[in-house]
């Protein structure tokens, strides 16, 4: 038991620099992916040793070969004592110590017969990366990953110049941490506690103090009646907050056309996300009354502490109900689908319903079908001489942490240094 | 194509390179050179390996904690490449033994830095050696890197650098408004009045109104005090008795939200003194002590209330006096100190709470007091790639190919590594042209120490400065002075300046030089009596020398290379926000048809680290300014 807390406490200091960046939550998803590699060349071995200094959960190398003098001046993962040894097994040696808290397998075979032959090995990962493949190969790769909806990233270099291509079928983003965003005060369609305890205030208290730091949010609730005295900093900061009383009531169309998407009537085999969208209709059609249910938190603002602070609670304690009641239609959709009413953690349902707002479903096409244009930017690119680049496939790895912390994908072209991006837009839902 | 493959081959494996560096940048840097084909590699780092560097600094091993980064690094890189040359040091690049002449051995300097100060440094040797530096830096996802070729690039200190917030001093003893206030309030003024060296000056009671009496010593224990009624004592006089003092000052309060007094008999009512008092705890002997662990606190992301933050604070003095008491007097804040970092927590956030700001966890306190920048390797690794790249061009005189890259979080116009062309040297720039610079100064009130410190130290970043007045040496620092000499120094340093032995008045010109950096340059003196304190603090204004213009990102900690990080000795290393939207958004806007809202997704990043810093440098007003000459 101290054992364990001892290791946690330490990964919390090894990881602290990245937690900075994705917190726990990212930290975790993380944690929970197993990778497979297909060929563990100077490009798979960068990306692998970038991803396992991250604590990724475990790792599968696939390749075939033996290492042999040229892999020992471009690859750092071997040194001479591997010579004439499995590849894959030498570079899972490296990654053990790279890492002692990943786990490292590793498969001696050709990763384009283990497509041919074993399709469904692959349906265990949750991220395939697949290096230096041949086309073909990797277009059957890309059928077999998109129908287990596994995130499939594709490397390839040539010389000084690469492409990375990221595809699957379905992306569901929960935090899309959208660069603006109003704070959900929810002061259009206000609670019976929040009109309690603005109408408990005194607008018009004669102590200046008090008068300075009423919070806006009750002034906003308020200010239509009682336009007072405007030089003061609370007052400011209401008015420049006005529009958040305006901010569209009710649900975004983003949110009711996942809502009303064709996934969201669920059965056994649906995934966690389609079952948290089904308990939201559920909660929006009953305790929510319309409503989202609410994040809870409220910005910072020119208040008296005890204000604040019982504002604060008045948001928390709602947001909490609504989880709460949002915890219960999961249950009952997990019990109706044959499920364990439990296997849904309550932090996902409590992250799910913090941004509730602002989840996103995002679909891709089959490499198949998009595949053409990027050649032709690859081809562009050739052209330019000036720009080269040594070590680009590294951005395999941003991707990947884009994926992991839930955020949009993109396929990325590097063409010496600028490193294009090839928006893989979206088909519209 | 392949002619020009093979030059850069044959650059390559005969040039001699320096890293100054071995940190996150360095790991990454120094396995690209040696795939690269680079034979002869001399890295220079003055840190120790620690855990929180392994997510990413992947020659390092939780074995190797403690050693030299340098010498670990260079170990680990011949075991894959047993064939070429790495000469590795373990020491500051400020070190004596880096002079002008060392850094003329190299063809080019590939800086890895985590701190504005040895940057400078380094940037003035390759001036003097006249060798072309590469410079880098990254935070987070976001990086880049610059070359600079004296006479055909600017130099490192052409544009101003970002340079640490900081804050007014009263804002900090009296009326903080922001929960780093109250961090700056621990760590500089509490933490350093309790645990460091006695001497350095406080101004930890300086606005409370009581002059006269002598309070000087209620930080002392008293012989034979309990250590319990010490720690007690401490807190009801800072978050009791300092804050009803400063309730006194009406006019203070006229405009403001009056802070709350806390004693701890308010905090902590139910608990007496015995109880609080038990000094045992089932905390393991051989393990660094912790507050935390002792109150059997686990989650260092949780935000405690008053009470624990309390708590915290008085079983963290405890510890203090209790498991370290030889260290006390000689402390100075440490972000990697957990005993540190939970005091400084618990006293901010209690300091928090009397003022009315919302209080935050350890985990949140310790990125502030620390300057902690995020960090991954994904980053230092493109940013790794790209230094080699610019090396190359830089081995084959390629001037007109060189750029300035930077890596964006997001892409804008598509692209995530953006390429731009480097600027002119800046004319006025003093460090690579000598431009004589303005210091307006009271020359009847100030010390001649305070010039030197304020400006010629920290200021022009000069290490061991010179002063001279005409012909008349005032002041020298470093070894081997005579004793007579190195006294009269140290007599005139507490002269004003109007009374040194050549006056220095209104018209004075003063020349500063460093002989390590083979820097020198002209202050002409203006004398002006009257200074704003807030906009003013340090009493006097340099001018025409590359000021600050935003805040910042500073980079700390660690200190790769240099000895003198900007640690936490003062409030000024503090930072918040840094300039790089607007930077880049300035520099994409100067190119032609450029989307200036493509770039919104160029994030502005919070703090910094210890290993691997970026910072954006250059005005960006001026840099576009020049531009378009």
């Amino acid at each position: 038991m101290a054992a364990a807390a001892a290791a946690a406490a330490e990964a919390k200091t090894k990881y602290d620099r990245q937690l900075r960046i994705w917190g726990d939550q990212g930290q975790a998803a993380l944690e929970n992916a197993s990778i497979c590699l297909l060929t563990c060349g100077p490009t798979g071995s960068e990306a692998l040793k970038n991803l396992v200094l991250g604590g990724i959960g475990s790792v599968t190398v696939v390749d075939g070969s033996k290492v042999e003098l040229s892999d020992l001046g471009n690859n750092f993962l071997l040194d001479v004592g591997c010579l004439g040894q499995s590849r894959a097994k030498s570079i899972c040696l490296f990654l053990k110590e790279l890492n002692d808290a990943v786990k490292a397998k590793f498969i001696e075979e050709s990763p384009v017969s283990l497509i041919d032959t074993n399709p469904s090995f692959f349906s265990q990962f949750t991220v395939v990366v697949a290096t230096q493949l041949p086309e073909g190969s990797l277009l059957k790769l890309d059928g077999i990953c998109r129908k287990a909806n596994i995130v499939l990233v594709a490397a390839r270099s040539y010389g000084l110049t690469g492409l990375v291509r990221v595809n699957l079928k379905e992306h569901n983003v929960i935090e899309s941490k959208p660069d603006h965003f109003l704070d959900d005060l929810r002061l259009h369609n206000p609670w019976a506690e929040l009109k309690e305890f603005a109408k408990s205030i005194d607008i018009n208290d004669k102590d200046p103090v008090v008068h300075k730091h009423t919070p806006y949010i009750v002034m906003l609730d308020l200010i239509r009646n009682h336009m007072l005295n405007f030089d003061e900093e609370n007052y400011k900061e209401a008015v420049e907050s006005s529009y958040k009383v305006s901010v569209t009531p009710g649900i975004s169309d983003e949110i009711c056309q996942i809502i009303d998407d064709s996934s969201a009537k669920v059965n056994s085999s649906s995934s966690d996300f389609w079952v948290l969208v089904v308990a939201l209709k559920e909660f929006i059609a009953n305790e929510g009354n319309g409503e989202l249910p609410l994040e809870g938190t409220i910005p910072d603002m020119t208040s008296l502490t005890e204000y604040y602070v019982s504002l604060q609670k008045i948001y928390q304690a709602k947001a909490e109900f609504d989880c709460l009641a949002m915890e219960h239609h999961v249950k009952d959709i997990l019990k109706r689908i044959g499920r364990d009413p439990d296997s849904i953690s309550r932090t996902f349902i409590k992250a799910f319903c913090k941004n509730a707002r602002k989840l996103r479903v995002c679909r891709y096409r089959s490499m198949e079908e998009f595949s053409s244009p990027v050649l032709s930017e690859v081809q562009k690119y050739f052209t330019h001489e000036d720009y080269w680049s040594v070590s680009f496939t590294l951005h395999l790895l941003i991707n990947l942490f884009s994926f992991l912390h839930w955020k949009f994908l993109r396929s990325y072209t590097l063409t010496g240094a600028s490193l294009v991006a090839n928006s893989m837009c979206p088909l519209q839902m | 194509m392949a002619s020009s493959a093979t030059a850069s081959e044959e650059a390559v494996k005969a040039a001699k390179v320096l890293m100054v560096g071995a940190g996150g940048i360095g790991c990454e840097l120094l396995k690209t050179l040696a795939l690269s084909g680079f034979r002869d590699i001399h890295i220079i780092d003055l840190d120790t390996i620690e855990v929180s560097n392994l997510n990413r600094q992947f020659l390092f091993r939780k074995c190797h904690v403690g050693q030299s980064k340098a010498h670990v690094a260079r170990d680990a890189v011949l075991k894959f490449r047993p064939n070429i040359n790495i000469t590795s040091y373990h020491a500051n690049v400020k070190d004596a033994q880096f002079n002008v002449e060392f850094f003329k051995q190299f063809n080019v300097v590939l800086n890895g830095l985590d701190n504005l100060d040895a940057r400078r440094h380094v940037n003035r040797l390759c001036l003097a050696a006249e060798v072309p530096l590469v410079e880098s830096g990254t935070t987070g996802f976001l990086g880049q890197v610059t070359v600079h070729v004296k006479g055909k690039t600017e130099c490192y200190e052409c544009q101003p650098k970002p340079v640490p917030k900081s804050y007014p001093v009263c804002t900090i003893t009296s009326t903080p408004s922001k929960f780093v206030h109250c961090i700056v309030w621990a760590k500089d003024l509490l933490f350093a009045k309790l645990f460091g060296d006695k001497n350095q000056d406080n101004d930890l009671n300086v606005h409370s109104s009581e002059s006269g009496s002598s309070k000087s010593n209620v930080f002392e224990r008293n012989k034979d005090e309990d250590l319990d009624q010490y720690a007690r004592r401490i807190y009801d006089h800072v978050f009791g008795y300092n804050i009803e003092l400063a309730l006194e000052n009406e006019e203070t309060w006229k405009n403001r939200r009056r802070p709350n007094p806390v004693y701890i008999r308010d905090a902590l009512p139910e608990e007496d003194s015995r109880q609080n008092g038990s000094s045992h705890d089932c905390s393991n002997e051989q393990e660094e002590p912790s507050a935390m662990v002792s109150l059997g606190f686990r989650n260092p992301q949780e935000i405690w209330n008053l009470a624990d933050n309390s708590r915290v604070l008085l079983k963290a003095l405890r510890l203090f006096f209790e498991k370290r008491e030889k260290e006390i007097g000689n402390l100075i804040f440490d972000k990697d100190d957990q005993l540190a970092v939970e005091f400084v927590t618990a006293a901010a956030n209690i300091r928090a709470s009397s003022f009315g700001i919302p209080l935050h966890s350890l985990f949140e306190a310790k990125g502030v007091a620390g300057n902690i920048v995020h960090a991954v390797a994904t980053t230092n690794a493109i940013i790794a790639g790209l230094i080699v790249i610019e090396a190359i061009k830089v081995l084959q005189g390629d001037y007109k190919k060189y750029r300035m890259t930077y890596c964006l979080e997001h892409p804008s116009r598509k692209m995530l590594l953006m390429p731009v062309e480097p600027f002119e040297p800046n004319k006025s720039c003093y460090v690579c042209s000598e431009t004589p610079l303005l210091l307006d100064v009271n020359t009847k009130t100030t010390k001649l120490r305070e010039v030197i410190d304020k400006i010629i130290k920290g200021k022009l970043g000069m290490n061991l400065p010179l002063v001279m007045i005409g012909h008349t040496l005032v002041f020298e620092d470093g070894d081997g002075l005579e004793e007579d000499e190195a006294a009269n120094y140290a007599l005139n340093l507490e002269k004003v300046l109007a009374e040194l032995p050549a006056p220095v008045i209104n018209g004075t010109k003063l020349t500063v030089e460093d002989f390590q950096q083979e820097l020198s340059c002209s202050i002409n003196i203006k004398h002006r009596e009257e200074f704003d304190e807030e906009k003013e603090p340090d009493g006097m204004v340099l001018s025409g020398w590359s000021a600050p213009v935003e805040k910042q990102v500073t980079s700390n900690g660690g200190a790769s290379s240099s000895g003198a990080p900007d640690t936490d000795g003062n409030p000024e290393d503090i930072s918040t926000k840094p300039g790089m939207k607007r930077k880049l958004d300035e520099i994409l806007d100067s190119k032609e048809n450029f989307d200036a809202s493509s770039t919104s997704s160029a994030q502005v990043v919070d703090d910094d680290d210890d290993d691997d810093m970026v910072m954006l440098d250059e005005d960006p007003k001026l840099a576009k300014k020049k531009r378009l000459q």
